[in-house]
């Protein structure tokens, strides 16, 4: 068997781990980690931030021990050589040095249409699944009893609030992913709700608020409170004007005068990211390519998509606009 | 110079190169990635990038905090210890034994080294089982990392539902190997010699040194085995990263739909992708949480499963046990895995609200 030579491995190991640890250090300072990881999520990055970067200077030092034979100083006789010929070292290290690469050569871009027809958009807060969504509610022995409940839940919060809570709690998707088949008359998300007790008063106080206002403007921090709740309360706001910022998305089968701004709601990071959308009626929006960002202006009424009622911003005003700072939006917490 | 002096020189160049390198790229990465070329790649490449550095940057971190625990542990808790708190009765046993694999923050490859090492020093294979399947899930590690996943969210249902079949099956599935193999030796041959192999992972914790190690090799070696761990699970989680950041920004839609409506192939779909994507229990719940297409139940499966049985364990395991006993391990961990499936998707999920 080859000698293996501990040193060079404690030094290359501690390179990758200081190359890490630069990398988040770029993001950080650059400002793109907001592509990548939720705010609330950045305590740990900081906690990695600062670990790989001991941690690889611990491990060059290690790396200047020589002969550190046995296995290393670590007396536990826990032994961790990197296995097999050079060529599996090699390919074992690049796996590592991969991400490092990727991050700082490829560009940071948040993400955008082509993985929303993947994930399928979410209408409104939610209320209203995507077409595939409602092709599985339809497979459902309980479709019938889906579709009247997807009616009446406005009524049924209202009669019921305690209850209608309950089972908004129920549901497993914490960020728009299709629920169990069982939950499947729930398509609220939970971060939604997240706060069962400031539910009735949060929503109802900014329903009552809003109301107030000539117009409603939409912004990344109310971004899911105000499209939770024009489903949950829209006969209220028939009629409003609003002002909101999206990409341009297109579901195969919309007209030419139909759009949808979409945003992306990130959670953690954007492995769990849902696409929210709000449909979009305008005279010039053929004129509008995928992925740019637009600013709409317009009123609400209400349409129906795949047989599901919801808002729509008809006679929209369609301006072009910068990729805003932050372009996802995240569920509020409230701790 | 020598001809090993010449190596070391080189090495030492490839180390120095590699450092270099990040530096250059640290500095102008900006410049680097708005030149043309990098511009033009096609967009589903920059989401599968993008998609792929959130997962290691967001998982980087819980890796990070379970390999410092899992080190100490490893140095500060003597087998001795763990076997002292254990009951005399093989039935009765169990029930401890899930609860202190609670306890015990070891990922899924940690846990077999440790596991060998403690069925080897006379502790009943069927408690080292329930270690086993018990100690990587049940953690309070993988229960922060799969909160964070899971929308923070106390009462989520895949984050309880993940816990208490991690307990309640790690019980049944200690109980089905002492039903069929008792007390009889099934440590191979070779693991008897643990110290002479070099490729074994063994556990030794009769400090060499002789003396009581001070606080500050402790730390040293802490730290020490904290790296070593990185790097030895590191490169699945970061393949698993990628194989599920082009699957997440390549696979169609329509076919996960398919697969995902149905209860029994979406179940199976997912333990499969469980197993082959050998992901540490620590980081999972992300690579879960970023399958929105399938359902509570089939993602349970996936963080309960994968953790108990995957890939890179199963190459632990058949280093260290009979073949006969891990591949009656693995049946039984996954029919255990997918029946408790079937019944939490039928009994427990349609039901949820009512205990929330």
């Amino acid at each position: 068997m080859r000698e293996y030579d501990f040193s060079f491995h404690a030094f290359i190991q501690g390179i990758i781990l200081i190359g890490f640890a630069l990398l988040m250090l770029w993001f950080v300072l650059s400002g793109n980690i907001v592509y990548y990881i939720a705010p609330k999520m950045m305590p740990f990055v900081y906690f990695g931030l600062v670990t790989f970067f001991i941690l690889g200077i611990v491990q060059v030092f290690r790396s200047t021990k020589k002969n550190d034979s046995s296995g290393a100083a670590c007396t536990c006789g826990h032994d961790h050589r990197i296995p097999g010929p050079p060529i599996v070292k090699l390919l074992i290290y690049s796996i590592f040095i991969l991400p490092v690469l990727m991050g700082f050569v490829l560009p940071d871009r948040a993400l955008d249409s082509s993985v929303a027809s993947n994930r399928g958009m979410i209408y409104g807060s939610g209320n209203s699944p995507s077409a595939d969504a409602a092709q599985e509610a339809g497979r459902q022995t309980e479709a019938a009893e889906t579709a009247e409940e997807e009616q009446s839940t406005a009524d049924e919060y209202l009669e019921d609030p305690e209850g209608y809570m309950e089972s908004l709690e129920a549901d497993t998707s914490g960020t728009g992913e299709a629920p169990s088949p069982d939950e499947m008359d729930e398509h609220f998300t939970v971060e939604d709700f997240y706060d069962q007790e400031g539910f009735d008063q949060y929503y109802v106080e900014l329903a009552e608020k809003l109301k107030h206002e000539d117009v409603i403007t939409v912004t990344e921090d109310n971004y899911l409170d105000i499209m939770t709740v024009m489903d949950v309360h829209l006969d209220e706001f028939i009629g409003k004007d609003i002002e909101m910022i999206g990409f341009a998305f297109r579901e195969p089968d919309f007209d030419d005068h139909q759009l949808v701004a979409a945003r992306f709601s990130m959670t953690c990071c954007t492995a769990d990211a849902g696409v929210y959308g709000t449909l979009i009626e305008s005279s010039h929006a053929k004129e509008i390519e995928e992925d740019t960002w637009i600013h709409v202006y317009g009123t609400i009424k209400e349409g129906e998509y795949n047989g599901y009622r919801l808002p729509v911003i008809t006679d929209a005003d369609l301006n072009e606009v910068e990729e805003p700072d932050s372009p996802y939006v995240y569920p509020s917490f409230r701790f | 110079m020598k001809p090993h002096q010449v190596r070391a020189f080189g090495k030492d160049l490839i180390g120095m190169g590699l450092l270099l390198l990040f530096l250059i790229l640290f500095l102008f990465s900006d410049r680097l990635s708005s030149t043309q070329y990098i511009q033009d790649l096609p967009g589903a490449w920059v989401n599968v990038n993008t998609l792929f550095l959130s997962i290691v940057i967001e998982a980087v971190p819980f890796i990070l905090l379970g390999v410092f625990v899992s080190a100490m542990i490893q140095i500060y808790v003597s087998e001795e210890t763990i076997q002292r708190y254990l009951p005399k009765n093989a039935i009765g046993a169990l029930f401890p034994a899930a609860v202190l694999g609670a306890i015990f923050p070891l990922c899924e490859c940690a846990i077999v080294p440790v596991v060998a090492r403690l069925v080897k020093k006379g502790m009943p294979l069927h408690v080292g089982v329930v270690f086993l399947v018990a100690a990587p899930i049940l953690n309070p590690i993988v229960f922060a990392s799969t909160f964070f996943a899971f929308g923070s969210n106390w009462t989520h249902p895949v984050l309880l539902s993940r816990m208490g079949l991690a307990f309640i099956l790690s019980i049944i599935i200690g109980f089905v190997l002492y039903m069929l193999f008792k007390n009889t030796r099934q440590l191979r041959a070779q693991a008897q010699s643990l110290t002479d192999h070099a490729h074994n992972h063994e556990h030794n914790h009769t400090h060499s040194s002789g003396g009581k190690p001070t606080f500050m090799t402790r730390i040293k070696e802490t730290v020490y085995h904290a790296v070593d761990e990185f790097f030895l699970m590191g490169k699945y989680l970061i393949l698993g990263a990628l194989i599920a950041a082009m699957f997440q920004t390549f696979l169609d839609r329509s076919l996960l739909q398919t697969i995902g409506a149905n209860e029994y192939s979406s179940t199976l779909v997912m333990m499969g992708f469980a197993y082959l994507l050998s992901l540490c229990s620590e980081a999972d719940a992300f690579v879960a949480a970023s399958f929105p297409q399938f359902s509570a139940g089939s993602l349970i499966a996936f963080l309960v499963y994968g953790p108990m049985l995957d890939l890179k364990n199963t190459f632990m395991l058949f280093a260290y046990f009979r073949v006969k006993f891990v591949i009656a391990f693995m049946i039984t961990v996954t029919i255990t895995v997918f029946l408790s499936i079937l019944f939490v998707n039928r009994f427990v999920l349609p039901n949820w609200y009512m205990w929330f």
